[in-house]
């Protein structure tokens, strides 16, 4: 058997003297062989893309990292990040303290390593949040049509009509930024709302032509229900651009929530944030070059690791989105 | 075509009301009104109703709206409660420096992003399409405030302040107010730093969406035929391949608008520019209402505008495309 799976280099296949059906029959293991390849599903061989993909191991070591160091923070960070010392401000990069010390003393690498949790908690939350209520909007409106439709895509519509930014900053505003838990939950809230739309119309769209397919005009002829039909049939077909949206989303939402943070809109102090330290820190950049570098150079790299993760991803998931 | 442009200014006006409309019962619905903080150590029960009477704060908020509404069509945009001013005076006034800045940094973005991308789509895979696109990956990546940051540390702090770090300089002629500096050099070396901290992370995005759609167009076949019938390469490129190629990416610059408005108000908070950014920014945060719909009117207005314009273009690059 695992000779008719190897190419036949060494037995050139006879192009002459038989007839056409040996000639089928002769090239039938190689057929076979190929059929079997492709029997995989496309997710499984996407998977198999994309762990050839260099940028999107590249991505994932970085993303995996950053989870590591936001889940094992407290063991990490060698100080307190909110315990200030007023005899050591505005330390240099040193030994005791790697990255220096801000305006009140506190080690920055501490606020670096524990930032790490509210960029990665608000931009993984807040998509996933976007994803739960936008995808079900989308799937009901591309799948039922009429003035369901209607209504959701109007909402929808409201909501892109804003300018990103302005919608964010003003539901902020309303929610009145705090710091810790509750602090975050509101960012997070801010950014899903803004965000929702995109999921609602990029599913509708796969909705609307995917319902039209045989298959799943099949499955109503066979009397499947329809909230069957949406979840089996419909949403696994909609996954791949709903994955790469989302990762390449998460890049997005942690420059969203280090914006907000830097226009002093995000989660507030004593809870430490890249945005906000970042900001805190530039009014002291003439004397202190170093002390915004690091904040800065963090936000950097986790928005690169989910950039390259999504790009690798969006290739080996659907290449027609490339 | 010309009814076509007419249909979509009419449609301006539901969005743009729509926007406003939806700003003026969010900012309304934030705990707390301007006329504390307009009252301040003054603030008691009896003048804060007498205040709230004076400004109409007293009416339902749909009564309110119509009020502002019919006083915008009459040209009064209000006044502002806390500072006094005119709020459409104020408006023309920031107008101009966040005009500059968004059209400098789009100039910025297409003059990186057309050369880059044309180069690592002729040049698919060599070291030159390499450097575009892992440049392009990083522009992409960085927020505009750190890459301000970061000019900030080059050009002012590790060159002796070659350029300055924040304020502002109007270009000869922008100035509204009675005294104001202005002069193209001043203006010149004010605008770089941030017109260059807006424009390169779009700069970015253009090259990758540019780069991906010149590969595309670059294999169809009549680029192919306009190479066969013996035209050089240099209009084969631009007059049939990057023209073509543009209108995808032109239909994401029209859809990047909400992220420029959103990185003006970044970078003319980090240049303490005194642009619309900032005055949008200041006047949500000490909940100025007047002040906050003449930012929410002008935004929501150049949001429509500007998409209406991206539409129009197409026609320019694809004569095929015809609006009726």
């Amino acid at each position: 058997m695992a000779d008719d799976r190897e190419p036949r280099a060494g037995h050139p296949r006879p192009i002459s003297g038989g007839s056409i059906q040996e000639a089928d029959l002769s090239a039938a293991p190689d057929v076979a062989w190929r059929a079997a390849d492709h029997s995989e599903s496309p997710f499984v061989q996407g998977l198999r893309r994309l762990r050839k993909s260099t940028t999107a191991l590249i991505g994932a070591g970085i993303v995996a990292v950053l989870l590591m160091v936001a889940l094992f923070a407290d063991v990490l960070a060698p100080q307190s990040p909110i315990a200030s010392d007023q005899t050591h401000t505005f330390e240099r990069p040193s030994r005791d303290y790697p990255l220096g010390t801000d305006q009140l003393g506190r080690d920055m690498l501490s606020r670096i390593i524990h930032g790490s949790r509210i960029s990665l908690a608000v931009g993984v939350s807040s998509v996933l949040l976007a994803l739960f209520v936008g995808v079900p909007f989308g799937m009901i409106a591309g799948y039922y049509g009429g003035r369901v439709d209607s209504i959701i895509m109007r909402a929808m519509d409201l909501i892109l009509a804003f300018p990103i930014y302005l919608l964010a900053i003003i539901l902020m505003v309303i929610f009145a930024p705090t710091a810790g838990l509750i602090g975050t939950i509101k960012v997070t809230g801010a950014i899903a709302i803004v965000r929702i739309p995109i999921y609602a119309r990029l599913v509708r769209g796969s909705v609307l032509s995917i319902k039209e397919k045989e298959y799943i005009e099949a499955c109503r002829a066979v009397g499947v229900r329809n909230p069957r039909i949406l979840l089996r049939h419909i949403l696994p077909n909609c996954l791949a651009p709903i994955i790469v949206t989302t990762t390449l989303g998460i890049a997005t939402s942690i420059i969203v929530e280090a914006t907000l943070s830097f226009l002093g809109l995000g989660t507030q102090p004593p809870t430490p944030s890249w945005g906000w330290d970042l900001k805190a820190n530039v009014a002291f950049i003439q004397s202190n070059h170093w002390i915004s570098l690091f904040p800065g150079i963090a936000i950097f790299v986790t928005v690169l690791g989910f950039n390259l993760f999504g790009d690798g991803l969006r290739d080996a998931l659907d290449p027609r989105l490339k | 075509m010309r009814t076509y442009i007419l249909k979509r200014l009419l449609q301006i006006i539901p969005t743009v009301l729509g926007i406003t409309f939806v700003v003026f019962v969010m900012m309304r619905s934030i705990p707390g009104d301007p006329v504390v903080s307009l009252l301040g150590d003054a603030y008691t029960e009896e003048n804060a109703i007498k205040a709230r009477v004076d400004y109409g704060l007293d009416k339902p908020v749909m009564v309110q709206y119509v009020i502002w509404l019919g006083k915008l069509v009459q040209g009064d945009w209000g006044t502002s409660i806390l500072s006094g001013r005119p709020v459409l005076k104020d408006v023309m006034v920031r107008l101009p420096v966040t005009l500059e800045l968004i059209a400098l940094s789009m100039a910025v973005a297409l003059a990186i992003a057309i050369p880059a991308a044309i180069i690592g789509a002729l040049r698919q895979n060599t070291w030159a399409d390499y450097t575009a696109t892992s440049v392009a990956m990083v522009g992409v990546s960085i927020p505009e405030f750190f890459l301000g940051v970061l000019l900030l540390l080059i050009f002012s702090v590790g060159l002796g302040g070659w350029l300055p770090s924040s304020g502002w300089v109007y270009l000869p002629g922008t100035c509204q107010t009675v005294v104001c500096a202005a002069s193209l050099w001043g203006n010149t070396q004010h605008v770089l730093m941030p017109a260059l901290a807006l424009g390169v992370g779009r700069a970015a995005l253009l090259t990758r969406l540019l780069r991906a759609s010149m590969l595309e167009v670059i294999r169809t076949e009549y680029v192919t035929t306009a190479r066969a019938k013996g035209l050089s390469e240099r209009p084969v490129i631009f007059k049939h391949a990057l023209k073509n190629a543009l209108i995808p990416t032109i239909t994401v610059m029209g859809l990047q608008v909400g992220f420029l408005i959103g990185g003006a108000i970044v970078v003319e908070t980090l240049f303490a520019m005194p642009g619309l950014g900032t005055f949008g920014i200041d006047a949500i945060i000490a909940r100025d209402y007047q002040q906050v719909q003449g930012f929410a009117l002008v935004t929501a207005f150049a949001f429509v505008v500007i998409n209406l314009i991206v539409d129009l273009t197409y026609t320019f690059l694809d004569p095929r495309i015809r609006y009726s």
